[in-house]
């Protein structure tokens, strides 16, 4: 699991090679463009933007991250209407009920009452304070769909990350003692603002080549019987080149692979490909768009006999 | 592994910096900056690597992703030139525009310090952009595709920010907890005084009138885009298409797509006689749909360059009527985008005086600036 012993702990950055080959070892094939731009981000300390359509591994790229560096992955998924409470932190305010109930027969004056249920142990870090919090060592701040925030929370993470710290009203600002390394995702639901994009290094993460997505394939489900692996690649390629709705991504793929292995099968043929469809389509729209086109005919192209 | 470039080599990035940003691409100071410390940091030793690093710096969105592989080759070859690079690129000079970007990097006043945001999008004028500002009747054929794109995702999200900031009126609000605590501690943590979360009013109604008499059609076309996406955010999206007589549009607009809806209307549209009565059309719609139409809720958008064929007294009656029933009238004329006019026939001057808002709805830049008036009802 561990990649090469020469690896350093997080003052030293890998170079691009180590890079491919660690993320390979921990099963992401990753191209060398992708590995210039993580480097570049370790190395000038910028954060990491990758967009890209749904199921084509974002999301994957900074998990792996976190183990290649063996660090700590901390994960803020975003959504519409998120705000600072559920990303930064929240007071805790039960424990600041009881404490206030708790001091009440004390002679304490209201302002040392305020400064204790004010303190580290009322406070609930959320993600995004986690992140700048690590004591140890630098961690990976995943912020996640970042397009299904709003902009107002552009702005928010464009001054965490400019400054690295978060000032709470009630205790002053904290500033972080390891800098994350910062890996944003999006789907392009919504344009991100133009600030935010360009503080970052950018990444379009693409549908993966045939020989990429064989690979990946390969990878993940060793076992699989090759000529398998071809057709169904092939024929997930072709459904790609249809207008659908939701053009399935790799995370797709891997379970229709799985599906089919599952069923003992060694090959595709129209029945199972039809009975299996909901593997690669995920509306209704989609399968009789793929229907309407016909699965024998884009099996035809690449299946023999 | 830092290494020191040679000055050439610094020039040309300098240089190819500059090339990206007449090209389309966002570029400025700092991304400049950032392509010097990736030299540095990377070498020179394999090109492919320095491309993939220039990309990752130079490029924030799909589209110019795609172009930079072109812009790169173009540069650093010197070969011929793909479709998207425009003919006015820059060669690699090496005396006035080189003392420019020193100066730029120096921070003398050209709009940037270093190290702050420096580039505009308004230097690039990227295809996206420039689709935003082109007038409805000038698209070219085969540019409408990708406007329709564009327009389709940008007007989705402006209804998607305007139900936001939506209204929503309930009965029962909620507790703040966060602020009666803390308004509360002084007297011991009981929440005696409570504070709540504000609750907000109602959202409304959204009636679009489009003038389709000859020269307006290309607007109105796009206009139906327009209320086509904002059906999200109005509680009810009500469309009709007036030239001598109103036709109602809204039930085609509520189909899944939005193509089958174009297609129809183009078809109804053709089928119509010139000249324009906005005055009656106006009185028509006050006529057969006014009282659920025409409420204290109702936004009513009007489209038409106020060329009248009919009596404009009947328009000023007409309008005097509606304003007084609707919450806001927005008259949206495409004339308006072109830097000389003067409302002065008589159609327009008859309506001026009752109008709200008097915006124009030549592109799609203007179209995104309605937002504000959407914004508060």
């Amino acid at each position: 699991m561990p990649i090469s012993p020469q690896l350093p702990k997080s003052k030293e950055t890998p170079n691009t090679d180590v890079i491919v080959s660690g993320f390979e070892q921990l099963g992401y094939i990753i191209d060398q463009a992708l590995a210039v731009t993580i480097y570049l981000a370790m190395k000038l300390g910028k954060p990491v933007l990758l967009e890209g359509h749904t199921g084509l591994g974002k999301t994957e790229v900074a998990k792996v991250l976190a183990r290649f560096l063996s660090a700590r992955l901390i994960r803020l998924q975003c959504y519409e209407g998120l705000d600072v409470n559920s990303a930064v932190y929240e007071w805790n305010y039960q424990k600041q009920l009881l404490a206030i109930k708790i001091q009440e027969g004390t002679n304490k004056t209201v302002e040392e009452k305020e400064k204790h249920i004010f303190g580290r142990d009322f406070l609930l870090e959320r993600p995004l304070l986690q992140s700048i919090s690590a004591e140890d060592a630098s961690p990976i701040l995943l912020v996640d769909e970042v397009d299904r925030a709003d902009e107002a929370f552009d702005a928010f993470l464009l001054e965490l990350l400019s400054d690295f710290q978060i000032s709470i009203p009630e205790m002053g600002t904290i500033k972080a003692r390891h800098i994350p390394y910062v890996v944003l995702t999006s789907n392009r639901s919504r344009e991100l603002s133009d600030a935010l994009k360009r503080r970052c290094l950018y990444h379009w993460i693409d549908y993966p080549s045939f020989e990429k997505e064989m690979k990946i394939v390969r990878t993940k489900l060793p076992g699989i019987e090759e000529q398998l692996s071809a057709q169904l690649v092939h024929f997930v390629e072709a459904v790609r080149q249809l207008k659908l709705t939701k053009p399935p991504g790799v995370a797709e793929t891997l379970d229709w692979a799985q599906a089919l292995m599952a069923l003992g099968q060694d090959r595709l043929d129209v029945d199972v490909v039809e009975a299996t469809l909901g593997c690669l389509s995920k509306s209704v729209e989609d399968t009789s768009t793929i229907k309407t086109e016909g699965v024998e005919k884009i099996l035809e192209n690449f299946v023999i006999g | 592994m830092s290494k020191t470039i040679p000055t050439r080599l610094t020039q040309s990035i300098l240089e190819f910096c500059r090339f990206a940003r007449t090209n389309g691409l966002s570029t400025g100071v700092k991304e400049t900056i950032d392509s010097l410390d990736a030299v540095q940091t990377i070498g020179i030793a394999s090109r492919e690597t320095l491309k993939f690093a220039f990309r990752a710096i130079l490029c924030s969105s799909k589209e110019e992703w795609e172009l930079f592989d072109d812009l790169f080759e173009a540069f650093w070859k010197k070969t011929e030139f793909g479709p998207h690079l425009t003919h006015k690129q820059s060669k690699p000079e090496t005396s006035a525009p080189e003392s420019k970007t020193a100066m730029m990097l120096r921070g003398q006043p050209d709009g940037a310090r270093p190290g702050e945001d420096g580039g505009q999008a308004v230097w690039g004028a990227s295809a996206h952009e420039r689709l935003r500002k082109t007038d409805f009747s000038q698209i070219q054929q085969n540019d409408l595709p990708a406007l329709e794109e564009i327009s389709l995702r940008l007007l989705k999200q402006m209804s998607l920010r305007l139900s936001r900031r939506l209204k929503t009126m309930k009965s029962r609000t909620q507790v703040d907890l966060r602020r009666t605590i803390r308004r509360n501690i002084s007297r011991g943590g009981d929440p005696i005084e409570l504070h709540y979360k504000e609750k907000k009013l109602q959202q409304s109604h959204l009636v679009i009138l489009l003038d389709i008499s000859g020269s307006m059609n290309p607007y109105s076309l796009f206009l139906v885009r327009f209320a086509y996406a904002l059906q999200k955010h109005f509680k009810r999206v009500d469309t009709f298409l007036f030239s001598t007589q109103l036709a109602e549009i809204t039930g085609a607009l509520k189909t899944q797509r939005l193509s089958n809806a174009l297609q129809a209307l183009s078809l109804q549209a053709a089928g119509w006689s010139g000249g324009t009565k906005i005055g009656e059309s106006l009185r028509d719609l006050g006529l057969l749909r006014g009282k659920r139409l025409l409420t204290r809720n109702t936004l009513l958008i009007v489209l038409s360059d106020g060329w009248d064929t009919g009596e404009p007294e009947i328009l000023a009656t007409e309008l005097a009527i509606i304003k007084r029933r609707v919450r806001k009238l927005i008259w949206l004329n495409p004339l308006l985008g072109m830097e000389d006019y003067q409302p002065i026939t008589r159609g327009m001057s008859a309506a001026l005086p009752h109008i709200d808002v008097f915006a124009p709805a030549h592109n799609l830049e203007s179209l995104l600036q309605l937002e504000k008036h959407l914004k508060y009802i």
